[in-house]
């Protein structure tokens, strides 16, 4: 620190006109100003090149087959039809189940770990929950594929049957070897959990102590300061937390082509195999030729539409309520 | 103007609003204890339902991941197994080496360019900065596989480099880019502005303010960014999948096809070897260690270097 001082305040000694530099607009026309400014258009190339190029690939499916893709059910290789609505619908249903997993598990969650839990173990499990979000996609899939597979197909999967009603909402019980959409959908459950609970709780820790105890000593129970207190003030970073979460769930690729059987007809049935975009473009793009790599890109443009939505949507959001926040 | 905030104490309440009052509180009491027991308890259940899978994933990995390792499993090549020989896996050491060379080419593409682009955006307030935050928004939130059909249309099509260590790099450093811009952008506004104010004052250029004084003061939250980027690119399966070609050979070169722990552990889970599969626990064991160490790394230095400012 003391060397960048003595170097000001040499050059202060030696005479230059600093303020009329300073306010001049040439003063920030130096090396390093263009050198910041050549990486940043570097990562704007980047950006266009990412989105122009995957739109380019995919442009003759968009022209001749536009329809099949958006409305096809069934994928014909090598030639085609290649129908894109079972991964569209495969890719909501797994998402969204799995959102509400770990929206609903994950909220209680973090309320219990800032709450409940005593002070000396609040950073351990915090840690904890931080490192399992970091854990790779791919260790998820591999525990569903080889774990939690085989304990749905031979324990889950007939008690499930035995619900009344359980036909009409799960489907018969899978032939296959485990694989099914709802298997898919409980490990990116599981696989998005920490993610949720790794933001909200942080979120919901840096609610101030002093709305808290305001709460509590008008006569407030410990579930209305949470419910009429924490969480509405905390709803902007949980908002961001869902969505982040729901992101994660939609992009998910090889978890899904691990455990999602991978089969490329719609379904409804969720204890039945089907697949997702990420998960289908994964499974299907090492032997596609021709027709098939552009299908395959169209599917990926519709992913990156998906997912530039979300991101649209919770920018709109957490905007929105910043302006709600900042009025009262 | 002035305005007056009128503080009503429980005093000032009149006497029969004050009664009303209390008697809801206490009428209501017991309901409301009860809806606060139940929900607390739930609270409890559900930090059960999230430790039992995360705890026994954690638990199943070392079981089943530990007695995979040894000395072979890191310096041999990976062979097929036979009827002849069923156990015979050999080595990872082609994932290990190309994991390794993935990661290392995709940080020398990503950091420079993050760094400087994280240092435009938080210095800079022209609407092309702007834009750009959104699209490094955006980008951090795209879906991984997205950054593989990039590489594959951009590398291997319109450059006709073949399947490579590099094409497979380039898509990690495209998913490392926002992670890095992001993180440098917030390390760099958080430097306090009286820092800046004083090197101006004292006379330094912009330039010389922000590169000796606001960068130092920024290098924690840089580098912090910059290994969960790193931890983030080295767990990735998708992005490289579609590109690498999966070699079987040590390789350091960028234009020779290479593995990844992440892809052998998604082609093995699948094989009909019951050894390969059981291999696939040490590489995930080995991958997720790999992880784990550099972000514990970056979290314990960030933490000693708040403590060394405070």
């Amino acid at each position: 620190m003391s060397e960048i001082l003595n170097e000001s305040i040499v050059e202060l000694q030696l005479g230059h006109d600093v303020a009329g530099e300073f306010n001049s607009p040439a003063a920030s026309r130096t090396w390093y100003h263009y050198v910041l400014l050549a990486a940043s258009v570097v990562f704007a190339a980047v950006s266009i090149g990412f989105v122009g190029s995957i739109l380019w690939e995919s442009l003759p499916t968009w022209l001749h087959h536009s329809g099949t893709l958006l409305g096809g059910n069934g994928w014909q290789t090598p030639g085609g039809p290649f129908g894109g609505l079972a991964m569209i619908v495969g890719t909501l249903e797994t998402s969204l189940i799995a959102l509400v997993i770990a929206v609903t598990i994950g909220m209680g969650t973090s309320v219990a770990i800032v709450f409940l839990i005593p002070k000396r173990f609040r950073n351990i499990v915090a840690t904890l929950v931080e490192l399992l979000a970091a854990v790779p996609s791919i260790v998820y899939g591999l525990w569903g594929f080889l774990v939690l597979a085989p304990w749905m197909y031979k324990t889950v999967d007939p008690w499930l049957n035995s619900w009344p009603f359980a036909r009409q909402i799960f489907g018969p019980p899978s032939q296959q070897f485990g694989p099914s959409l709802f298997l898919a959908a409980m490990v990116l459950g599981i696989m998005i959990l920490p993610t949720f609970v790794a933001i909200s709780r942080e979120v919901i820790s840096v609610v101030p102590q002093d709305l808290i105890e305001a709460s509590l000593s008008l006569g407030a129970t410990r579930w209305q300061v949470i419910r009429e207190v924490v969480l509405p003030t905390s709803r902007i970073g949980l908002f961001g937390a869902t969505f982040l979460a729901l992101a994660r769930a939609t992009g998910e690729t090889v978890a899904v082509a691990l455990i999602a059987g991978g089969v490329a007809n719609v379904q409804f049935h969720l204890l039945n195999p089907g697949t997702s975009i990420a998960a289908w473009i994964a499974t299907e793009f090492g032997e596609a030729q021709g027709h098939e790599i552009s299908a395959l890109m169209a599917l990926g443009v519709l992913l990156m539409l998906l997912s530039f939505g979300l991101s649209l949507v919770s920018r709109w959001l957490v905007n929105r309520q910043r302006k709600v926040l900042a009025l009262v | 103007m002035t305005e007056t905030i009128h503080v009503i104490a429980p005093s000032e309440l009149d006497q029969g609003l004050r009664e009303e009052i209390r008697r809801v509180a206490q009428a209501t009491r017991a309901r409301r204890m009860l809806v606060s027991r139940v929900m607390i308890a739930l609270c409890t259940v559900a930090i059960l339902i999230t430790a039992v899978p995360l705890v026994m994933l954690l638990f199943q990995l070392i079981q089943r991941g530990l007695p995979q390792l040894n000395w072979a499993f890191f310096t041999t090549l990976p062979s097929t197994p036979s009827l002849l020989a069923p156990n015979v896996t050999g080595g990872v050491s082609n994932g290990i080496i190309g994991t390794l060379v993935l990661t290392a080419y995709a940080s020398i593409m990503a950091i420079p360019v993050g760094v400087l682009v994280g240092v435009y955006l938080a210095e800079s307030d022209s609407k092309f900065a702007a834009a750009l935050r959104v699209i490094s928004q955006t980008m951090a939130g795209a879906p991984s596989i997205l950054m593989g059909l990039f590489a594959f249309s951009f590398i291997l099509q319109a450059l006709h480099v073949g399947f490579s260590a590099i094409a497979g790099s380039f898509a990690l450093a495209v998913l490392m880019l926002p992670v890095i811009i992001i993180s440098t952008e917030i390390a760099v506004v958080n430097v306090p502005n009286t820092l800046r104010e004083a090197g101006l004052a004292l006379g330094a250029k912009p330039h010389k303010v922000s590169l000796r004084i606001v960068l130092p003061s920024a290098v924690t939250g840089i580098v912090t960014g910059s290994i969960l980027a790193i931890s983030r690119a080295i767990g990735e399966t998708a992005p490289v999948l579609l590109v690498i070609g999966g070699g079987y050979l040590n390789s350091w070169q960028p234009l020779n096809p290479v593995s990844a722990l992440p892809l052998m552990i998604y082609s093995n889970a699948k094989s009909e070897w019951p050894s390969q599969r059981a291999q696939v626990w040490g590489i995930a064991l080995v991958l997720v260690a790999f992880v784990f160490i550099l972000s514990l790394t970056a979290r314990i230095w960030a933490s000693r270097k708040q403590q060394v400012r405070s």
